[in-house]
């Protein structure tokens, strides 16, 4: 059953708050107001000194990877952003070779956007389940990165939903672990909100929660445990008002989903679920065999809405 | 008397504990806020439906509360609202009025 082995997350130390950004982002007074009062978003990490390279290598230091690395088969990115550099540039073998992982199969995963992270490691998982190994101390790991850099005004804000923030994790999957098991995976891709089609942003807005309430019926039904099961839910840091009304909606206590890193951390990209997860364990929310669901939608041609199920 | 919700005098509360003189006050500036945002010539009424009729959206509508706290001088509890139930200008009103409080 796919684990995770370890997890580690990175941001920079490197802030603004949401006022230093309107000028730059061409925010409206309104827009801020919004921001602070209803989508609890206060400011956000950007480091224009940290590269793309550093900031997964930071998330990377926080794992144990020593007499590790020939272990590890795949290495997986998940961004949002397809294109993140200048050919041939290219951040992810950069990684590679300063960890020692020069001899893994890497590539990236973009295509569900800031649900990426979920989908790579499902597909780890699989990917590693499919794999022979002789000895069992030797067990193939892969290792899931996600990290983004802010570097355009699309890639800061999302207008009247959310900021983006700047940060990275690093995971090591496992095809065979005990430590936090996936139990099940449910994903809904949804192309009909893509603009070219004739998808809006006011249908997106008014079909966002119900359809990811459904992916997290699923997820649940598929691990096949209730709501009040969980004992925690890591949310994507879309904002604050979001998961409030998610939380009316599915008839889950907000107390039991963690929305503290929205203010000071905003969106990160992909890597919301596994800074939470961080601060979740930094916290001791979570217990031996508690079920904790994460959740997150990626936005972009289309959208893809996902959970994930776990046990610790 | 004032009440713990709203803040405000009590001269007309309803069987529900909603403030109606507020209430009415509350219909009465999201009227006019919503001709104002949605840049409307004709009237809008407590009847119409905000999604449907008048196309508010989710962020929209989320404007429109950040407004109405400004202009009436209060605190709406957003995290108490079940959108499900408020189809109307006049469901709104209501919710803001029974579940807000001054500053």
């Amino acid at each position: 059953m796919t684990a995770l082995d370890s997890v580690a997350a990175y941001q920079p130390t490197s802030r603004r708050t949401v006022e230093e950004l309107a000028g730059p982002l061409g925010l409206s007074e309104m827009e801020v107001k919004l921001f602070r009062r209803f989508h609890g978003l206060r400011e956000i990490c950007i480091d224009p000194d940290t590269s793309l390279t550093e900031l997964l290598l930071n998330a990377a230091a926080g794992l144990d990877l020593r007499g590790r690395q020939h272990r590890v088969r795949y290495v997986l990115w998940a961004r949002a952003f397809p294109t993140v550099v200048p050919f041939p540039g290219n951040p992810l073998h950069e990684v590679c070779q300063a960890l020692g992982l020069g001899h893994a199969l890497a590539f990236t995963l973009t295509q569900q956007s800031c649900a990426s992270a979920l989908q790579a490691i499902d597909l780890a998982g699989r990917l590693l389940a499919a794999d022979t190994h002789a000895d069992p101390d030797d067990e193939p790991l892969a290792l899931v990165f996600t990290g983004e850099k802010a570097f355009t005004r699309d890639a800061q804000v999302l207008p009247g939903m959310s900021l983006f923030s700047e940060g990275a994790s690093a995971c090591l999957v496992s095809a065979t672990g005990s430590r936090d098991r996936l139990l099940a995976y449910a994903c809904s891709q949804r192309g009909e909100f893509d603009p070219a089609g004739g998808g809006t942003p006011e249908r997106f807005q008014s079909e966002y929660r119900p359809l990811l309430a459904q992916v997290i019926s699923r997820a649940l039904a598929q691990a096949g445990i209730a709501l009040a099961d969980l004992a925690l839910i890591l949310p994507h840091n879309v904002n604050l008002v979001t998961w409030q009304r998610m939380c009316r909606l599915i008839g889950f206590p907000q107390e039991r989903v963690l929305l503290d890193n929205i203010a000071g951390n905003g969106h990160v990209f992909c890597a919301d679920a596994f800074l939470n997860y961080q601060t979740a364990r930094e916290r001791g929310l979570l217990a031996d065999g508690d079920r904790y669901l994460v959740a997150t939608v990626g936005a972009g041609h289309g959208a893809t809405f996902a959970a994930m199920v776990f046990q610790h | 008397m004032a009440s713990p919700e709203t803040g405000v005098a009590q001269t007309g509360v309803d069987e529900t504990g909603t403030d109606a003189p507020f209430r009415q006050q509350v219909v009465q500036t999201a009227c006019d806020l919503l001709i104002l945002l949605l840049e409307r010539d004709e009237p809008v009424t407590e009847d119409m439906r905000l999604m449907d009729e008048l196309m508010v959206s989710s962020l929209l509508g989320l404007e429109l509360l950040l407004r109405l706290e400004e202009q009436l001088d209060i605190q709406i509890d957003v995290e108490l609202m079940d959108q499900d139930q408020i189809t109307t200008v006049g469901d709104l009103a209501t919710f803001v009025a029974s579940h807000s409080r001054s500053f």
